[in-house]
């Protein structure tokens, strides 16, 4: 499978402190923490620190599969990002998560997705979490549909990488 | 002693009363969210309560799709635990979600049927929408592991070992 071309030549110090700025503008992910480790287009590594907020079953102890949920659509809708040409607004047509193995309290959660295949249309996109290195605890796969220019706002792109004060007025919303 | 979700006698009381917010109060992300549920006539009904936390685009605004996976699966673990023919602990093994509209910064309401119900596998499926039930935001599918629960006394010696 050929792996999309990346033409932006952005360092990777920038793609990180734009991905950064996307995932703390988002309410939900900022009020967790999430955290971003490392983007390498077309690949957005995170960390989703523990907190006790993210157990599904506070007898057990297990993580709740909803956050696996959220922490792959967020992860996934990164990587979109980082997959094109310029970043353009693209809206989650769908999500698949497979759950390997239970998610345990006290550790954090880390996470990779990685742009699969762009078409004209489309974003394909898998991701993986996982508390220990090579134990998979869930897979998600996650298609974007691309809007396009014409639908993404002017200066998009811009606000991402900081250039622009845009998305973080939107905040005040 | 803490009471245990995963015992038995837990979940046989539990489904016997109904009780819908003793299930809630022991899955703290259900709680940050925002997760309820409630009787209809027409069956059960679970709501997703509009809080800023549940924002993932500030631009809209527009709920994180990531929560309304969430919201939806716990709709669906909660469904089973009260409805199932005998009482099971749900493991989800695979969920699927297609995102049908914006879901805006308005209550979020979710349906459940149970599609099939075999020994140890059950396959849910979840419809949820804002303002119009015509209109879904999301429509959701699971796989479930209907596992069977330890006995209070298998647990308590687990624990001890």
């Amino acid at each position: 499978m050929a792996i999309p071309t990346i033409p932006d030549e952005r360092s990777a110090d920038s793609w990180k402190a734009a991905m950064t700025r996307f995932v703390q503008v988002i309410p939900h992910t900022r009020g967790l923490g999430l955290e971003v480790l490392d983007v390498t287009p077309p690949t957005v590594t995170m960390r989703l620190p523990w907190h006790r907020d993210l157990l599904g079953d506070e007898t057990r102890d297990l993580v709740h599969g909803g956050v696996l949920s959220m922490m792959l659509d967020t992860l996934c809708g990164s990587a979109v990002l980082c997959g094109l040409p310029v970043p353009e607004v693209c809206p989650t047509l769908d999500l698949r998560v497979d759950h390997y193995r239970p998610g345990l309290a006290g550790h954090d959660l880390l996470g990779e997705a990685r742009v699969v295949r762009v078409t004209e249309s489309m974003v394909f996109i898998e991701g993986c979490i996982w508390q220990r290195e090579g134990l998979p605890i869930a897979r998600g796969i996650a298609n974007f549909v691309r809007l396009g220019p014409r639908n993404t706002p002017a200066g998009f792109a811009a606000a991402l990488f900081g250039e622009k004060d845009s998305l973080e007025s939107g905040r005040e919303i | 002693m803490q009471e245990r979700i995963s015992s038995r006698e837990w979940l046989e009381r539990t489904r016997t009363s109904g009780d819908v917010d003793a299930i809630l109060a022991l899955v703290p992300y259900a709680q940050r969210i925002g997760v309820s549920a409630m009787i209809e006539p027409q069956g059960r009904l679970y709501r997703l309560a509009p809080q800023q936390d549940n924002i993932g685009n500030v631009l809209l605004p527009a709920l994180h799709g990531g929560v309304v996976a969430a919201f939806m699966e716990t709709a669906a673990s909660l469904e089973l635990m009260l409805v199932a023919r005998a009482v099971r602990l749900p493991k989800v093994i695979d969920f699927s979600i297609d995102y049908l509209r914006t879901a805006n910064l308005v209550p979020t309401l979710a349906r459940c049927t149970v599609l099939r119900e075999g020994r140890r596998m059950a396959n849910v499926q979840v419809c949820a929408w804002q303002d119009d039930a015509t209109k879904p935001i999301a429509m959701a599918r699971l796989h479930l592991l209907l596992a069977e629960p330890p006995d209070v006394d298998s647990d308590a010696i687990a624990s001890h070992a």
